[in-house]
């Protein structure tokens, strides 16, 4: 870490923190006093910075109203599901073009990239018939299957990265001990590089956990509506817009993945490959 | 224990070819040393012979056996890697176990000889740990284990000792003669290091831009280099050249003399030049000789005790017996006065 001693920098830097994480946490603090504001204070027209009577009402409402629990265990399962295979295949695939040559091989990365680059709801044009002719539309393993289009390209490309990295003499010394290609991948590869395939995770599980279109457009059915459109629906329809309930639940909906991140964070600092070579 | 042998040996990656035509007999226990400038092929060469590589063509023939198409594990073969290449998520058992439990060995047999192992390489006390709690050279004894606990019948070690400090390389250089005495096993071993070439090889392979330049004992390289390449790869500080005319000898294109062989004196006793360099190391002393119609300076290694200076005039002059002739080529010539000779 560097002492930063010039003035011209530190301005420079110090103001574009503080700007992305006004950026970042303004929106969360507003949920966050929103959730606890009584209604008539929520619906003044100059807004409090602070709720002035702290309240819990909108929270007891998030949990009768709705099925605020049964969207979550939806959203736990797809998010789950999805963020869990996509990490299998961007495993498998990253580490094929990070460590195998074969024909085509740079053709594969630009489709690949290119294909992230691809707006989400075209995809959903083709995807929405392939789900109704496996009879999978209005079923959760059809979401989780759709939703691996979100982050597979750049998981796949994370992988890689990561894999591209891994020195090739420790691969080599597994090959010379008699490790099958396979065996090598199992029981060399993948236990050094779970900060990875954890980071990949959680970023799958997020675009998961986030999205509205997909959950939206494939699940109709009430009782396996994900957490997202369990949200839109319940609290803001045509007809009335119940801000405090919606701000409090989707605090909750929130946890999650802010109790995910927490526990995870330990494993990206430390070094799991140390000692390989060198 | 294993004969080895390399016959025709061809490489490419893509269009570039790396090794030309490589024949090569190891013998039984022998210890051989591969040297050579950076990229000539050394490394490759230890991967052919362990199987990382597959031969474009030529046959290496183990045992009597060709082995081109046998995978690594089924060669007897073990390699100990520059990088040292441990497994970082497994204790150093689990390292050095690895391959015999790939191999389906009893769990009991693993243990002895993992054990076995660890007594000869005194990594006993360090069995639990992981590669990361270990300093450099625990770990390179680590990466020497894993390959004992093979009982390879050859050993490949590229380069095991470069990523270490001086003093430990010494010791680690002294661990692997031991070795070498206490199993008996055929062992091959690049090294960019002239000591540990010298020191421990019982033959020596001089390699250049994918060819072998010269097989023979240390001292025979660095008595009889078959050229100059090999001349000026042997030695330290290098093999001076001078050209053949400067020094009365305008048959031989270039005449080659080890620094201990230059002798330095005063004005008008040879060679005219000047000292532009002076390197004390207690024992020795090395002068940087700068002489006209010579491209580099000479080197002469003279005794500790003598004055020499910087800028002082000084000539210097060389012995047909000692100094080594080489052709347009570079290839060694027959002496030029055999008369002078004691055969
Ligand atoms: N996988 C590869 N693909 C293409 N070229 C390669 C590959 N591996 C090695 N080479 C080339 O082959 C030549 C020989 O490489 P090699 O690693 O055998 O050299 P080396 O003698 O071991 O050198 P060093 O002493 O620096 O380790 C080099 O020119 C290198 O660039
Ligand atoms: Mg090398």
């Amino acid at each position: 870490m560097f002492e930063l001693s010039q003035r011209g920098p530190r301005i420079l830097f110090g103001l574009t923190t503080v700007l992305v994480g006004l950026f970042l946490f303004a929106p969360i603090y507003w949920l966050l006093i929103s959730a606890f504001k009584g209604n008539s204070e929520l619906y003044r027209i100059i807004p409090t910075l602070w709720p002035g009577e702290p309240t819990l009402t909108h929270f007891s409402t998030a949990f009768t109203r709705g099925n605020l629990l049964v969207n979550l265990k939806n959203s736990l399962i797809v998010s789950g599901g999805s963020a869990a295979l996509n990490m299998a295949l961007a495993a498998y695939a990253g580490y094929a073009l990070a460590k195998f040559r074969f024909a085509g091989r740079r053709m594969l990365m630009i489709v690949l990239l290119s294909a992230q680059a691809t707006p989400f709801g075209l995809l959903l044009i083709t995807i929405y018939p392939s789900l109704v002719a496996f009879d999978l539309l209005d079923t959760h393993l059809g979401l989780i299957l759709a939703s691996i289009v979100f982050a597979l390209p750049v998981s796949t490309y994370m992988m890689f990265s990561y894999f591209s990295q891994v020195p090739g003499e420790l691969i080599d010394a597994a090959r010379a001990d008699g490790a099958s290609e396979l065996r090598i991948f199992h029981t060399i590869v993948l236990p050094i590089s779970i900060p990875a395939l954890v980071t990949v995770f959680l970023y799958a599980f997020m675009w998961s956990w986030n999205d509205l279109l997909y959950s939206m457009t494939l699940i109709v059915s009430e009782e396996k509506r994900t957490i997202g459109p369990g949200l839109l629906l319940n609290y803001l329809n045509e007809t009335n817009a119940d801000w405090g309930g919606a701000m409090a639940a989707s605090l909750v909906a929130s946890l999650p993945i802010l109790i995910a991140f927490a526990i995870v964070q330990r494993s990206f600092i430390q070094g799991v490959t140390a000692g390989a070579v060198k | 224990m294993a004969t080895l042998q390399l016959s025709g040996v061809c490489k490419s990656f893509g269009t570039t070819p790396v090794l030309h035509d490589i024949d090569l007999d190891i013998g039984e226990g022998e210890f051989v040393v591969f040297v050579g400038p950076s990229g000539c092929g050394k490394s490759t060469l230890l991967r052919l012979i362990c199987g990382l590589d597959t031969i474009d063509s030529g046959t290496l023939t183990i045992d009597g056996e060709i082995v081109n198409d046998v995978p690594p594990a089924k060669r007897g073969i073990a390699m100990v890697f520059q990088s040292y290449a441990l497994y970082p998520h497994m204790s150093v058992a689990s390292n050095m176990g690895y391959a015999l439990r790939l191999a389906g060995t009893p769990k009991a047999e693993i243990e002895r000889r993992v054990e076995a192992a660890a007594n000869v390489l005194r990594l006993g006390p360090l069995l639990k740990r992981k590669p990361r709690q270990l300093s450099g050279g625990q770990r390179q004894r680590v990466a020497i284990g894993r390959a004992i606990v093979r009982e390879p019948n050859v050993f490949l070690f590229d380069e095991p000792l470069s990523n270490l400090d001086a003093a430990l390389r010494v010791d680690m250089r002294a661990e692997i003669a031991a070795l070498k005495q206490r199993l008996g096993t055929t062992m091959i071993y690049v090294t960019h290091d002239q000591i540990e070439a010298m020191t421990l090889a019982d033959r020596i392979v001089v390699m250049n831009a994918g060819r072998i330049e010269q097989v023979g004992s240390p001292l025979e390289l660095y008595r009889r280099p078959a050229n100059r390449v090999v001349a000026r790869f042997i030695g330290s500080p290098r093999m001076n050249l001078l050209p053949g005319a400067l020094v009365g000898d305008p048959a031989a294109a270039e005449i080659g003399v080890r620094p201990e062989h230059v002798r330095l004196a005063g004005v008008g006793h040879g060679l005219a030049g000047t000292v532009r360099m002076v390197e004390h190391l207690g024992s020795d002393l090395f002068a940087h000789v700068e002489i006209a119609g010579v491209e580099e300076r000479v080197v002469a290694r003279l005794d500790g005790g003598r004055e020499v200076h910087v800028g002082e005039a000084v000539s210097i002059s060389v012995d047909a017996d000692t100094s080594h002739r080489f052709d347009a080529q570079g290839k060694r010539m027959a002496p030029a006065h055999n008369d002078r000779r004691t055969a």
